[in-house]
């Protein structure tokens, strides 16, 4: 049995200790419990104190469903260029999910410089190239299973299989919530439907149900699920919510007075209050309406256009994604601590996601303009800002693409090697670590290859957090987002 | 001290002896404990210490040292460093395994440091006896493992009394007394919770309060009851199916419904109701389908092995043969493995398909053993009958169908190859003469007869000229139709005659004239036309008949284009005749009995090859005549008629139910199964840090080795039959030895009525695990379990809600509650009960149940409460487009379709379990994101407006309907100045507002 001190970053609390004081039962299921009971996720401050002092305090996470392709995007590779169209040799045997193992193919677009530290970077994402001196490449991640499924779960919680608490899970429970008036992990879905796995990305798993991802869709009637009466309410009226608000309270606080001793019942009565404020604080921090022209322009939002080409185009995937990244910028800047950002929907057809079998210019084409063009808005508006110095941002995907073709046009399923890149709190900019080989097929040094657990790691450390030491013991065993696994990459961090 | 390595080796030696040669003076032998502890301890212990064993291995004691490790034991062998695995990695000799690893934060061992390693493992590894400062631990030596113990004072009744006794006890030893015991209010609200999942209707509340009997006696009534009410089943198997993580989606990627999956949930829901002793529904579940033959509960039980997700990507669209089909196979048997160790033995398995189980006595040899037990298995639908007979004709029909079918394909399969490239090419050449061979230029088809059941059943068609006249010969023209891929020649007889008489009945020695086709089989004619010459025939009837039917579909039909019969000169004496048969389907345009004399057939059509096709015909019946032996063709026949004979036994019964369940597969494509290798298991290999590339060791099937109580390794007669694998794990783990198997269930019961387990880790006995609040209960309470009650589990909630324990207050006095909060805070020790959040079902229920809408239609497919959308890939479970007043959803949310990737939003906000994670107790939580559900989700804002509908209905005036809401919602009279608040809000704002409040108070969602 662990001594409590090892337990979690948590800051025991007098409660904690009463129960340690009991007959060494788990610990930490109870200490879940009690945060629940005294709304932690909710209520800023409560008992969550860091390991050391964090350089990032906010997390984005941008998710590109589907798998993205590392060497159509950002990992330039002149060998592939050099050897367009000759017979593909991977110097062993490999296995692809579709077999797509025909001729080399060269990246679909040209790469060139950016910024002082003259990173190569595709045209179709030239609108990252201003912001490449922030960034930090990470070109030899690895993968476990070119199945989507499992693939999309490993990156998002760790686990290749479901029922493992997200990333934005684990932080909000580790940290709490900046902001008692939105909820502290905000997901932000593909508007065309959810990628592989659905919500189980961002599950609460074992972890309260609070920490869940609360989905939000910007502009929709309903952003929020039950933010307000459903329809069927007509009765309901403003005048009659706020009269049984009150009365609900005096209620509730008789019979909590009759109950002394079980702060469960205060703190429902508490949840009541919270809610009432999340329904004016959440239409607040969704209305772009106020945002200047220009702010818009610069990430791509037509605000008032209605009418879209039924073929994917890079103008509508701008608006889409720019309105997801200008909505994560408002609620970071009011106190939501984690924001996790869709590209990509289900593997339906015709395609609106990254899974390029068929054709990659004509997927990726639009999907990556418009991402680059969005999150570029987001990275500089943060900056300019002040933001982006304690915000951390995060672009992955499942797995990566092979640098044969499937097809001629398409590409098949990578999960030997793929890129992500960080940015902002903590991250070192302009820096690239761990390399692909000179195809992008896996990592130049195979013995060292970079995991996920490494990235998480990485974050929950420049979030002050030990990633060996935020667990929570379930089913006999003490989870933790990294399994048993995962180092700080320190050649990433300032 | 020995100077010499004590198993010396010829390398040893050499290098000791080159020592010897070049140094001045014999060097001082390495000393273990002041020279190679501390590097040790400097670099290793981090992982390999007290703290952590990575990969099972550890460096601070001697015998796991040298001998063990998971993946390179020995890791040291003594006299030969550069033989030992652990030089190779602290030199970097292998990249991939370099010590301390390159990324760790510990320091790397200097070049004095391995020098001194090495020296120390070729002077033979020496590590005195007694220096190890750690201890070994025997992993049995854990309260779980241990035999049920009998308490001191044996043969203590078993009565509730004794329970309390046990309770009262510990209670005493902390100077802390029980509660006082709760009202009749109380306890009529808990019980109904507790035991039905709903709360007591205003009918039930009245008669608990009102009955003029001790409370005692009304209270055991109560007790009876509740137990006796089919509710009581549908609430207690909510909690089981959160144990199995039962659900009705694959999960992952491509979620889609297990429309069959809700047979398992009815039949948990009936084994409780009926009370199934506790071995015999373990046994069901695991095994059911062999130690229950032919039973409906012991095929629908099966629906527990097959409770949890499923990739389909990973077992449908990867073959099994490749390292992603691999993975998804191995995590589906872990999910089974899990799933079952994890439910009834509460055991964390899972842990050892790495590495061996770092706290508990379970080896990787364990687990994989207990992996092949489930090795035939695949989720899949599984067909059966209620009828036990029945189930097993089908069975013994499919099993022969597919005996015969393989029998059949070897067969063709072997003429071909004989055969050879002759063969193929004529094949090819009659596949693009059929192609070439036109359809029908007209509508009108033919004539079709009734479907027949066997080809030898006899049809004909006959044509009346009107007259008795001379006929030269007659010209049947066979038909086409697309139906089944037959196209040319559809519905022409393989053996047929033709007659002529002048008796309508064709009797016997009245016809006249004949020719016959019916001695062998006929070549496929395709659309041509078969002339038949009658030798001075005469008559005023002609008929056809056909003695061997051509198949259709499964079933035997005759079919023909036209009839014509011709005189010399050809003039067609059919025309403007009078078509009978002896049985027909009219179907016009197509099938008419006319059309046999309307002059169309495709053999008309100019162009047809259809001679062609007739000859390529007969050329590849005599090119297999010719190849065959006769033996080999006759075999053919027979198989091939035994298997029509299945088929249409199979088609003549009745549809079996479906339920979906682990089970032998059956499959084609990517997703075989084993079924097509006879079910046979597939092999097993202890899979090295758990990775499928790394395969070692077959194992075989068997339990955990250590629990000696239990036979570790199965005794299965005949290794491939997997039911037998199934049936020794099933007695396994029922095994009356099974300390853990009775153990785990009344913990399971304990916690569901107190809101906490005896041990608070119900899936995880083990060392990571808790340890029971008061063992020795726990220990009489699973002997009574197993032997007074026979593991009714019916008696063991008797047992419990029967005890002073359960019936007293929530609320302590203010003395206990002041003591206890220094030496029992969280009341483990029972000083009040516990109040209790309702669980999201119950909250669900409750809502429904007091607005009057709750449809309490038991069984069957479940309710959808969403809208799919685009099915046809990974469905969208659309919950926001349900109409919460669709009266479908009004039933109980045991019956809800349970989505595992889109989970239901109101349900999963209050905490209901995720159906991908085995739940043994679910998380409560209370949020803002809870708040708002509860105020504004459509099941509570509708349900608001009927609860006040409902209170219209049954209370006239406003006070009236107050005093009824609260009763219905919180089971007691409100007070005075409750009402008052109550009335005057409805007053101001309407009923269904008020209504609302209600089902939002605290008291609505707690329970005392």
């Amino acid at each position: 049995m662990k001594t409590p001190s090892m337990l979690s970053p948590r800051t025991l609390s007098r409660r904690d200790l009463l129960a340690a004081s009991g007959q060494g039962f788990g610990l930490l299921a109870l200490g879940s419990l009690l945060q629940s009971e005294v709304l932690q996720a909710a209520a800023s401050g409560e008992g969550r104190a860091p390991m050391r002092a964090p350089r990032a305090k906010r997390v984005v996470q941008l998710f590109m469903a589907g798998a993205a392709s590392h060497i159509d995007l950002f990992d330039y590779k002149p060998a592939l260029i050099k050897h367009h169209g000759e017979p593909s040799d991977f110097g062993e045997a490999v296995e692809a999910f579709q077999n797509g193992l025909g001729p080399w193919k060269k990246p679909v677009w040209d790469f060139k410089a950016y910024g002082g530290s003259g990173k190569m970077l595709s045209e179709v994402v030239a609108p990252l190239g201003a912001c490449v001196d922030d960034m930090a490449f990470v070109h030899n991640l690895v993968g476990k299973t070119g199945v989507h499924s499992q693939g999309t779960l490993l990156q998002a919680t760790g686990f290749n299989l479901p029922g493992f608490p997200g990333m934005g899970s684990w932080v909000s429970y580790g940290l709490g919530s900046l902001s008692e008036n939105l909820p502290s992990f905000v997901v932000l879905p593909d508007h065309r439907g959810f990628a592989s796995n659905g919500p189980k990305n961002w599950d609460a798993a074992f972890l309260p149900s609070q920490h869940a991802g609360t989905i939000i869709y910007p502009g929709a009637e309903v952003p929020i699920a039950d933010l307000y009466p459903h329809k069927a309410g007509s009765y309901v009226s403003a005048k009659s919510e706020s009269a049984g608000q009150d009365l609900l309270t005096r209620l509730n606080r008789q019979h909590a007075a009759l109950h002394g001793g079980d702060p469960r019942l205060d703190s429902r009565i508490r949840s009541y209050e919270l809610a009432a404020k999340m329904q004016l604080a959440a239409p607040e921090a969704l209305d772009i309406s106020g945002e200047p022209e220009r702010i818009k322009e610069m990430y791509g939002i037509q605000e008032h256009r209605k009418v879209w080409p039924t073929e994917i185009n890079p103008a509508e995937e701008a608006d889409c994604m720019g309105r997801k990244c200008l909505t994560a910028r408002r609620l970071l800047e009011r106190g939501v601590r984690f924001v996790q950002i869709w590209s990509g929907n289900d593997n339906g057809f015709p395609r609106r996601n990254w899974d390029s079998h068929e054709d990659v210019e004509r997927d990726h084409g639009p999907l990556a303009w418009g991402m680059a063009k969005a999150v570029s808005a987001l990275i500089l508006d943060l900056k300019q800002r002040g933001l982006l110095e304690d915000t951390l941002i995060l672009w992955t995907t499942e797995f990566g693409r092979m640098p044969s073709t499937q097809g001629g046009s398409g590409r098949d399923h990578n999960p030997y090697c793929f890129t992500n890149w960080l940015c902002g709190g903590g991250i070192q900019g302009g820096v690239t670590y761990g390399e692909s080989d000179q195809w992008g097929y896996k990592p130049l040094d195979r013995d060292h290859p970079t995991q996920v657990y490494d990235i998480h790691a990485t974050m929950l450390h420049l979030l002050g957090i030990d990633h060996e030491r935020l667990t929570v013991r379930h089913n006999g065993i003490d989870r933790r987002l990294t399994d048993v696994h995962g180092h700080v990459v320190r050649e990433l961090l300032t | 001290m020995t100077l010499l390595p004590q198993r010396p080796s010829i390398l040893a030696l050499v290098f000791l002896s080159g020592v010897g040669l070049s140094a001045a003076a014999t060097p001082t032998p390495v000393d273990f404990v002041r020279e190679v502890r501390p590097i040790l301890e400097k670099h290793c212990y981090d992982c390999h210490g007290p703290e952590k064993q990575k990969s099972g291995y550890r460096l601070d004691l001697k015998q796991i040292a040298l001998h063990e490790g998971d993946n390179h034991a020995p890791n040291i062998v003594p006299g030969a460093s550069t033989r030992s695995p652990l030089v190779r990695f602290i030199t970097g000799a292998e990249s991939k395994m370099m010590m301390p690893p390159v990324k760790s934060s510990v320091p790397k061992l200097t070049s004095t440091d391995l020098d001194t390693l090495k020296r120390w493992i070729d002077e033979g590894a020496v590590w005195p006896e007694g220096v190890d400062v750690a201890k070994t631990e025997d992993r049995m030596d854990w309260w779980a493992f241990k035999p049920l113990q009998q308490v001191a004072a044996a043969d203590l009744p078993t009565t509730s009394e004794t329970l309390d006794t046990f309770i009262q006890r510990a209670l005493a030893s902390k100077g802390l007394t029980q509660a006082s015991l709760a009202d009749r209010r109380t306890l009529i609200r808990r019980l109904s919770y507790d035991l039905a999942g709903l709360p007591p209707s205003s009918e039930e509340l009245a008669a608990f309060l009102q009955d003029p009997d001790s409370d005692a006696r009304a209270y055991e009534r109560l007790v009876d009851r509740l137990l006796a009410s089919p509710r009581y089943g549908e609430r207690w198997a909510r909690h089981w199916l959160d144990v199995v993580h039962y659900g009705e989606t694959h999960g992952y990627d491509k979620d889609k419904p297990r429309n069959n999956a809700w047979p398992y949930r009815d039949y948990v829901i009936r084994a409780f109701n009926e009370d199934r002793p506790y071995a015999r529904f373990a046994e069901e579940q695991i095994a059911g389908d062999v130690l229950f033959p032919g039973t409906r509960d012991g095929m629908e039980a099966l629906g527990f092995i097959a409770a949890g997700p499923w990739d389909l990507i990973g077992h449908a669209e990867v073959p099994e043969s490749k390292i992603d089909g691999k993975i998804a196979r191995h995590l589906d048997r872990d999910d089974m493995v899990q799933n079952t160790l994890g439910t009834f033995m509460s055991l964390t398995v899972g842990c050892a398909q790495c590495h061996n189980h770092k706290f508990d006595p379970i080896t990787q040899e364990d687990y994989y053993s207990l992996q092949a037990v489930f090795a035939a298995l695949d989720r899949a639908d599984k067909k059966y009958y209620t009828d036990p007979v029945l189930t097993r004709k089908r069975t013994e029909l499919e099993y022969q169908q597919r005996q015969l079918s393989d029998r059949q394909k070897k067969l063709e399969k072997s003429l071909q190859d004989k055969a050879g490239p002759e063969l193929a090419t004529l094949d090819g050449k009659i596949t693009e003469a059929r192609k070439a061979t036109k359809g029908n230029a007209s509508p009108k088809f033919g004539y079709h007869s009734a479907l027949a059941a066997t080809r030898d059943e006899v049809k004909w068609v006959q044509v009346d000229l009107g007259r008795a006249v001379a006929v030269d010969r007659v010209v049947v023209a066979p038909c086409y139709d697309d139906f089944n891929g037959i196209g040319a020649g559809f519905g022409f007889p393989v053996r047929y005659r033709v007659e002529v008489s002048d008796d309508p009945a064709f009797a016997a020695g009245q016809v006249k004239a004949a020719v016959h086709r019916d001695a062998e089989d006929q070549p496929r004619p395709g659309t041509a036309l078969q002339t038949l010459k009658l030798e001075s025939a005469q008559g005023r009837y002609v008929r056809f008949t056909a003695t061997r039917l051509a198949e259709r579909k499964q079933d035997y039909m005759l079919a023909l284009a036209e009839l014509q019969v011709l005189d010399e000169q050809g003039n067609n004496l059919a025309t403007g005749g009078t078509v009978t048969s002896r049985d027909v389907i009219e179907a016009p345009p197509r099938w008419a009995r006319v059309n046999l004399i309307d002059g169309v057939a495709p053999g008309f059509e100019p162009g047809n090859e259809s001679r062609l096709l007739a000859d390529l015909e007969a050329q590849r019946k005599s090119l297999l005549a010719k190849h065959a032996k006769p033996e080999d063709l006759k075999e053919l026949e027979v198989t091939r008629e035994k298997v029509e004979r299945i088929n249409r036994e199979l088609s003549a019964m009745p549809a079996p139910q479906v339920v979906y369940a682990g089970t032998v597969h059956y499959g084609s494509g990517t997703f075989t199964g084993t079924g097509p290798s006879g079910g046979k298991p597939r092999p097993i290999a202890l899979l090295k840090r758990g990775d499928v590339k790394t395969p070692d060791k077959l194992m075989a099937p068997g339990g955990i080795a250590a629990f000696d109580a239990l036979a570790g390794q199965f005794a299965c007669a005949n290794a491939n039959d997997e039911g037998a694998r199934r049936v020794a794990l099933a007695q396994w783990i029922t095994s009356r030895d099974n300390p853990l198997f009775w153990r785990s269930m009344v913990n399971r019961v304990w916690q569901y009525h107190f809101g906490r387990g005896l041990v608070d880790t119900p899936n995880d006995f083990g060392r990571m695990g808790g340890t029971p609040s008061h063992p020795e209960l726990l220990d009489w309470l699973a002997r009574a379990f197993r032997d007074d009650l026979q593991g009714s589990v019916k008696s063991l909630h008797k047992l419990i809600v029967m005890s002073r324990t359960y019936r007293q207050l929530s609320d302590a006095a203010p003395q206990v509650a002041e003591r206890a909060a220094t030496v029992d805070a969280d009341n483990r020790l029972l000083w009040r009960q516990n109040r209790r959040k309702l669980e999201a079902e119950a909250v669900r229920d409750a809502i429904l149940s007091v607005s009057g809408r709750l449809d309490l239609t038991m069984g069957g497919p479940s309710f959808q409460d969403f809208v799919i959308e685009k099915p046809e890939h990974s469905p969208h479970y659309q919950y926001h487009l349900h109409d919460p007043n669709d009266p479908r959803s009004h039933r109980r949310s045991i019956y809800r379709f349970i989505v595992r990737s889109q989970q239901q939003p109101f349900m999963t906000v209050l905490d209901c379990a995720d159906p991908s994670m085995r739940v043994d107790r679910r998380n409560e939580s209370l949020s803002p994101l809870q708040a708002l559900a509860m105020l504004n989700n459509g099941l509570t804002v509708a349900m608001a407006e009927h609860f006040a509908k409902r209170l219209e209905q049954e209370a006239s005036d406003p006070e009236q309907q107050m005093q009824r809401a609260m009763s219905l919602a919180l089971g007691r009279e409100a007070t005075g100045e409750e009402v008052t608040a109550l009335v005057a809000h409805a007053a101001q704002h309407g009923l269904a507002n008020t209504c609302r409040l209600i089902l939002n108070l605290n008291e609505f969602t707690f329970v005392d």
